[in-house]
């Protein structure tokens, strides 16, 4: 009885309490407000990506729905295009077609490439080396180079602009993930579930998958912005499905009546890449100081 | 070194052939597109159909196709191409110079630029010089290519009215003055994106040559600021500048292509862009073994050059 009192008299209540996720989340956002920046931009670019045509107070097709050319206005805060479309609702329905590709590409790229770094890392040996000496193949090809060859094979369509984005996202973090791979790899933890009897496989998914797991995502935010690059640069060039883009919005009749002095024609499709892009740069770069900094160039 | 070279080009053709064969069957899969569909219209009849097929050497079987082609490359012959029926080989060379000239000028820019404003911000790291270069980076990384081009055209319309020519090419040869009045512009604003590259590059890498024993050495023996960093700290921080620029190289195809559609330049971005949309079959497969080429070469001389920076590196 004495024993007991004692004990709960004792106060092991440690000095440092840890803080709860939330204001572990709050703290490691107010480090880092170049990445909350980044994060609030990509939930808006995906939000519009979803909601875009409901969210356009016009339809982005519909013809002379003001004075052709018309400059920024209150009512048509972006201006019209020479059809007299409103530039803002096209800005608005053109981040469906970017965030479609870019994060198709993203998760057949960037997330199949990351296995295959983990595989290789783990696995080592034949398997490795098939994919290192390939990955160093596909990295020297220009993937501008490999979507004119599928755009001569499979013809127009979104299928050879994604085929040509995932495969030049494949093998970008590969290398990064594979080197962490082995290092997890030599774990004592590892040593230990393989003594207790665990099965290889069961090892690579339950103990070594998820102790790479951040890495993973700091290295599909990071391709993101260069797939959105990607594909407003072939949208630009003419490339790009046959729908409201913002690459496409910049070319073309566009681009020559821009020439003319009626700018507004193609530079706010120009601000929403660069937006888009900048907050996805910004959000890859906060990750990778926050979970790898190992990784900070 | 030699022999490393020597080494390092026995694999050259057994590429190229693997190269070549995923060019080849790429385009020609039973799911591809039938180029010749894109030569006919209603008017035209089956036999004339079977007329451009037989002579786009399209009648043949694949394998077949594929021996015949291999004959002729290995003679020298890229073949013509399905839409002009010119040689491959001329309508290359005659579109070179054009390409070559905006991919050296934006090297040389983005190379100037990048590891300048990179020794700038190592050297000054954490002042405020720093910090506006590095935003200035991270938006340098962000803005598309195209969209810094256009803003090229359109700013100077809405400030002055006035619209820099479009279309024109006038060769370095022939009036080196006006060459260069017209692709300076835009071959440096080409250069940002890998400008940027290079900084953030140059700037961590250089950071981390500070950190070493050899630079407090040569502070300690006196040698003026200046040289510390340029001679001992730049000079370990090249190999990695060189792997970049090696890189970019491939990479700026695709600045080129956009230059070119911007300013309404017939460059070689334009010629492959326009084959690939037409499916002439022959000018893919030789852009597929060109830049085969291009990159093998590149990838050869960024380790022979590892050699010459740095003497610790020895090939055998």
């Amino acid at each position: 009885m004495a024993a007991t009192t004692a004990a709960s008299r004792l106060d092991f209540a440690p000095a440092y309490r840890r803080p709860g996720p939330l204001r572990r989340l709050g703290r490691t956002a107010r480090q880092h407000p170049a990445g909350v920046f980044g994060f609030i931009v990509l939930v808006l670019f995906v939000f519009t990506g979803i909601f875009g045509p409901a969210l356009a107070p016009y339809d982005p097709d519909a013809l002379s729905v003001g004075r052709p050319l018309e400059g920024p206005s209150l009512q048509h805060p972006f201006g019209l295009n020479q059809n007299g479309q409103d530039m803002f609702s096209r800005v608005i329905a053109g981040a469906r077609v970017s965030l479609i590709i870019s994060s198709a590409a993203i998760f057949i790229g960037a997330a199949s490439g990351a296995f295959l770094g983990i595989l290789g890392g783990y696995y080592g040996r034949w398997l490795d080396y098939i994919i290192q000496r390939s990955g160093e193949a596909f990295a020297a090809f220009p993937s501008l180079v490999l979507y004119f060859m599928l755009r001569a094979a499979l013809g127009p369509g979104i299928e050879a602009i994604i085929a040509a984005i995932a495969i030049g996202a494949l093998f970008g973090g590969n290398r990064v993930l594979r080197s962490a791979t082995i290092i997890e790899a030599r774990q004592t933890y590892v040593e230990a579930a393989r003594a207790i009897g665990c099965s290889e496989w069961r090892i690579f998914i339950r103990h070594v998958v998820p102790n790479v797991l951040p890495l993973v995502i700091v290295i599909m935010s990071g391709a993101l912005g260069g797939a959105i690059l990607a594909e407003s640069a072939l949208s630009f060039l003419g490339l790009g499905p046959d729908v409201v883009s913002w690459g496409r919005d910049m070319s073309g009749q566009n681009l020559s009546i821009a020439r003319t002095g009626y700018w507004h024609v193609v530079v706010f499709p120009g601000i929403a890449i660069s937006l888009v892009v900048l907050g996805a740069n910004l959000l890859g770069d906060s990750l990778r100081d926050i979970w790898d900094p190992r990784l900070r160039r | 070194m030699r022999q490393y070279i020597l080494r390092r080009l026995v694999y050259v053709p057994l590429i190229m052939a693997i190269v070549s064969v995923l060019a080849f069957f790429t385009l020609r899969m039973p799911w591809a597109i039938d180029p010749v569909t894109l030569y006919v219209n209603q008017n035209t009849t089956l036999e004339q159909e079977q007329e451009i097929r037989r002579e786009l050497g399209l009648d043949k079987p694949p394998l077949q196709q594929f021996f015949i082609w291999l004959g002729q490359v290995a003679r020298g012959d890229l073949g013509e191409t399905f839409r002009s029926r010119q040689p491959v080989w001329q309508e290359i060379a005659r579109r070179l110079p054009v390409t070559l000239e905006i991919l050296i000028l934006s090297i040389f820019f983005s190379t100037l630029f990048g590891v300048t404003f990179g020794v700038i911000t190592a050297v000054k790291q954490n002042t405020p010089i720093d910090y506006l270069f590095r935003f200035f980076a991270v938006f340098g990384q962000s803005i598309p290519d195209f969209f810094l081009l256009i803003l090229l055209i359109v700013l100077p319309s809405i400030w002055w009215n006035y619209s820099p020519p479009v279309g024109g090419h006038i060769p370095f040869t022939q009036d080196p003055l006006e060459n260069l009045r017209l692709y300076l512009p835009p071959t440096i604003l080409l250069g940002v994106g890998g400008a940027a590259a290079m900084m953030r590059l140059t700037r961590s890498s250089l950071l981390e040559v500070f950190r070493q024993d050899y630079m407090r050495t040569a502070r300690a023996k006196g040698l003026p600021g200046r040289a510390v960093v340029l001679q001992h700290g730049l000079r370990n921080t090249l190999i990695p500048i060189v792997t970049l620029i090696g890189g970019q190289i491939t990479a700026l195809f695709f600045g080129s292509l956009i230059l070119e559609q911007v300013f309404s330049i017939n460059g070689l971005g334009q010629f492959f862009l326009v084959s690939s949309v037409t499916g002439d079959f022959p000018v893919i497969q030789t852009l597929v073994l060109y830049t085969a080429i291009v990159v093998m070469g590149m990838n050869l001389l960024v380790d022979i050059s590892y050699a010459l920076i740095d003497p610790r590196v020895k090939y055998t």
